[in-house]
């Protein structure tokens, strides 16, 4: 007999999952970053489907609360989505400096081409 | 020779006529470029008024950026020595020959020019900030094996070896201590000299004592780091 929390916890992780694919299929999240999150979506829903799962995981870790170890997936996960985030933005980061600094020399050329083009002026 | 005077500028449409009338005064051999790092106050429009040559970043990038732009002109216009001066005065156009002189007699690839050694008549208030000065110092000389007393000077010279080296690596940020550490642990040669300095001629310094703070967790960090880290190319040793 399921649990209204079991019940709860299937919902919501199903959504997700679903949120995360619809965003992909309207282009608003691009395949490489969406795995981390089906992931942890296919995470959840698989630990609030097979109940037996989670009190096993929760027994070996030695919590006493079963849904406390669906805490602690979502936790991880979401730890790892936020340090693998940072590392894409790190790298945007050195990219969008690079860029500029390159305008900035082209624009220097330009400027100087025009100047050559135009000595009288 | 061919000497190339780099001066970062953010907002120093006040102290920058000043600076540049002086280097053209005092080294009128030297070429000067202005790295404007999207300066609001004016700057922009000051340089062309002066017929200064400038690169213009579109977006406000920090220092460390700014000088990398600068060491990646100098290369394709084939520059031997950048001297990087600031904006506000502060470095005194008539140090700069001292400050070139172990590069061009080859004994080192990179000389700073430090406000505290020798009878140099500087001092920064005793405080905070001077304590977080003394411990960044003492930190990059532990970790670089290079002794210096101002690890946050930014009145530079590189050489060709440097230029070469910092056109693809210079630190971005904030990057004074964290640089000494690079060019060391590349196996390049640092020389520190005693410089005169003036105090700024305009504006308010941007080294607070947050940046303190973050140049000593970066300090310690790249400390950490950095010997992790494999060599970068085109440099020598390690």
């Amino acid at each position: 007999m399921a649990s209204l929390l079991q019940i709860g916890a299937i919902l919501v992780s199903g959504a997700l999952l679903l949120l995360v694919i619809d965003l992909v299929r309207r282009r608003k999240l691009t395949e490489e970053y969406s795995i981390i999150w089906i992931l942890c979506a296919a995470a959840l829903l698989v630990l609030s489907l097979w109940r037996d799962i989670l009190h096993v995981t929760a027994r070996w870790l030695g919590v006493y609360y079963p849904p406390a170890v669906l805490l602690l997936v979502l936790i991880f996960f979401v730890f790892v989505a936020s340090l693998y985030f940072s590392v894409v933005i790190s790298g945007q980061r050195r990219q969008i400096e690079s860029l500029v600094e390159e305008m900035a020399l082209l624009d220097q050329r330009l400027r100087e081409a025009e100047r050559n083009r135009a000595p009288d002026k | 020779m061919k000497v190339l005077a780099l001066i970062p500028a953010r907002n120093e449409a006040d102290s920058l006529p000043a600076v540049i009338a002086a280097l053209r005064q005092e080294q009128p051999e030297l070429d000067i470029l202005v790295v404007d790092d999207a300066s609001t106050d004016g700057t922009g429009a000051m340089l062309s008024a002066l017929g200064v040559e400038h690169l213009r970043l579109c977006e406000h990038l920090g220092v460390g950026s700014a000088i990398r732009a600068g060491l990646r002109y100098a290369q394709r216009k084939r520059f031997d020595i950048v001297v990087r001066v600031d904006g506000d005065g502060q470095h005194p156009a008539g140090e700069i020959g001292s400050l070139i002189e172990p590069i061009l007699a080859n004994t080192a690839d990179a000389a700073v020019g430090s406000r505290f050694g020798g009878a140099a008549g500087y001092r920064t208030p005793p405080g905070i900030r001077r304590a977080g000065q003394r411990v960044v110092s003492a930190w990059v000389s532990a970790a670089s094996g290079v002794r210096v007393t101002d690890a946050t000077s930014g009145f530079w010279a590189f050489g060709a070896r440097a230029i070469r080296l910092l056109a693809d690596e210079h630190p971005p940020g904030y990057p004074e201590p964290e640089l000494l550490l690079l060019l060391a642990r590349s196996g390049l040669t640092v020389a520190e000299l005693p410089i005169r300095m003036n105090h700024r001629l305009a504006g308010q310094t941007t080294l607070t004592v947050g940046r303190l703070g973050l140049a000593c967790a970066i300090t310690a960090l790249a400390l950490l780091v950095m010997p992790l880290r494999q060599t970068t190319k085109g440099a020598g040793g390690g």
